[in-house]
């Protein structure tokens, strides 16, 4: 389980994050729903290892991993563009953390093809990078951070530069492999659909301030959530539909 | 059928017409030349240039030293470029340190080449701060930095001029091509320090800086002032070996400069070829 106690960070003079406490449980997925510039980036940032906080305690199975380097974490962190390594092929992409561990040629051959597979890109492992369509690229940026089974897996709005279709897509596959690969992840997103489609536990992030939300149906029902807005806004053109 | 586009096809025959035309026109003169048959002369077809230019010899060792020179001085400005840049990339980015790797771009080689002599040389400054400092105990006894039959002058001349060339684009493509947002996901995934740089970085670079980096091979293994400046009579650099045999009194060793440049031509061709062939 990933918690952290008092997180606190600013540029200069501006204070980005004030006191984040929050828990993502284990095998779970947590939901952070915030607008731009709340600072969502950044707390992952700090939890990745790639931002140092300027107070609080960032705790990994009750191990404080707060001033350990990223390698060091086992705390996986994915972009909001897919950043694949462009000198190498889409199966190198997916192989890259296995061959960093150092694992046997067959191990790594096995793993990728088969992941390759639940990615439905079967056939496109030779292909480079940018032979890919948009959604092809995030999802080998996805299995290429699943193959190395992370404790934790941080999402920074991973699908927000794909199309609508290829988006809601992307949000079941994911669904469909954070369950099969039991994995323990904290998505952030600033869309409220893509917030109660992917995620378990929920949190508002507002001002650099974040709010836990015991439940799902507490998420749904604050006001700040705009899940209600949501909800009225397809019920609103529903019952035009039926008048007209 | 496909509509030529009268502007385009006029701008690329003006393109031909004055790069490719020229070349070919060159090296078809070149090779007339080689057998005898233009230039003043010209005595009908003849293998005759050709034999006695190999039976000189000097070609191959002049060819093999033209790219060492080219290949050692280009290895240690690439090295440092890209030490420079993985290290300091920051500090590259100051005002001071803009300048001074611009700064060097706008000396001609020949400029560069005197310099070292000053610098290099047994009676250079170099030799004189070594004798003020009492490391020798007389500036003839300072190792020979010119003129010397390894090319240490050409190839530390070569390199001065190419390392901020080459931070300069290395500092480019690390940012264009987001090498460093690259190795911070690597990292994320587990990868160290130094395998950021041998997995991600040093392939990235090396691969986009490839057909650079051999376009200026060729530049340094063809140059002319600086080595004809602080070279030896033997080796010769490829340029300077094939001017003495154009400049020299006798005529008759005229065809072999243009066998020389013919060869050169053909070995670097195929050379570029092959590397840029490999990079794809």
């Amino acid at each position: 389980m990933l918690r952290t106690e008092d997180i606190a960070k600013g540029f200069g003079t501006k204070k980005v994050l004030r006191g984040i406490s929050m828990e993502a449980p284990e095998r779970e997925v947590f939901c952070i729903l915030g607008r731009s510039g709340c600072g969502k980036t950044t707390l992952l940032k700090c939890l990745a290892g790639l931002e140092q906080p300027d107070a609080g305690r960032v705790m990994l199975d009750e191990t404080d991993i707060t001033g350990a380097p990223p390698q060091k974490r086992d705390i996986l962190y994915l972009y909001q563009e897919p950043l694949l390594f462009p000198h190498l092929s889409v199966f190198e992409n997916i192989a890259f953390g296995l061959r960093i561990r150092k694992r046997p040629e067959a191990e790594i051959r096995e793993r990728a093809d088969k992941l390759l597979e639940e990615l439905e890109l079967s056939g496109e492992g030779e292909k480079a990078p940018h032979q890919l369509s948009g959604g092809q690229r995030q999802r080998v940026a996805f299995g290429r951070a699943i193959i190395v089974q992370p404790k934790v897996l941080l999402l920074d709005e991973p699908f927000s530069n794909l199309d609508a279709q290829t988006r809601a897509n992307m949000q079941v596959l994911f669904r469909k492999l954070a369950s099969r690969h039991r994995i323990t992840s904290i998505f952030v997103t600033h869309d409220i659909r893509e917030a109660l489609t992917v995620g378990d536990r929920f949190g508002f992030m507002d001002g650099g301030t974040l709010e836990n939300f015991p439940e799902r149906e507490a998420f749904i029902k604050d006001r700040r959530s705009g899940a209600r807005e949501e909800f009225d806004f397809w019920n609103n053109l529903f019952d035009h539909g039926k008048q007209d | 059928m496909k509509r030529i586009n009268p502007a385009s096809a006029g701008i690329w025959a003006l393109f031909l017409l004055l790069t490719a035309v020229p070349l070919v026109f060159s090296l078809v003169y070149a090779l007339l030349y080689s057998f005898g048959l233009t230039g003043v002369l010209a005595e009908g077809f003849t293998l005759r240039h050709w034999q006695l230019f190999f039976s000189e010899g000097r070609f191959f060792s002049s060819f093999l030293f033209s790219v060492g020179v080219a290949l050692v001085s280009m290895g240690l400005a690439a090295a440092t470029a890209l030490w420079w840049v993985l290290r300091y990339r920051r500090a590259l980015n100051s005002r001071v340190m803009s300048l001074a790797l611009y700064l060097p771009l706008a000396f001609p080689a020949m400029v560069a080449a005197f310099l070292a002599f000053h610098w290099l040389g047994n009676a250079g400054l170099l030799s004189r701060i070594a004798w003020q400092l009492g490391w020798i105990s007389e500036p003839r006894q300072f190792p020979d930095l010119i003129n010397d039959p390894w090319g240490i002058g050409i190839i530390l001349t070569h390199y001065a001029m190419a390392t901020p060339f080459f931070t300069l684009m290395f500092k480019a493509i690390y940012a264009d091509n987001r090498v460093g947002e690259l190795c911070l996901a690597g990292a994320s995934m587990g990868a160290t320090r130094s395998e950021q740089v041998r997995r991600i970085a040093l392939p990235l670079l090396w691969q986009k800086a490839r057909p650079t980096l051999l376009l200026y091979g060729v530049f340094v293994a063809g140059s002319y002032e600086i080595p004809l400046i602080l070279g030896v009579q033997s080796p010769q650099m490829i340029s300077v070996y094939a001017v003495t045999k154009m400049n020299r009194f006798d005529l008759n060793t005229r065809p072999q400069a243009y066998i020389i440049a013919l060869l050169f031509t053909v070995i670097v061709g195929g050379l570029l070829r092959w590397g840029m062939g490999r990079g794809r």
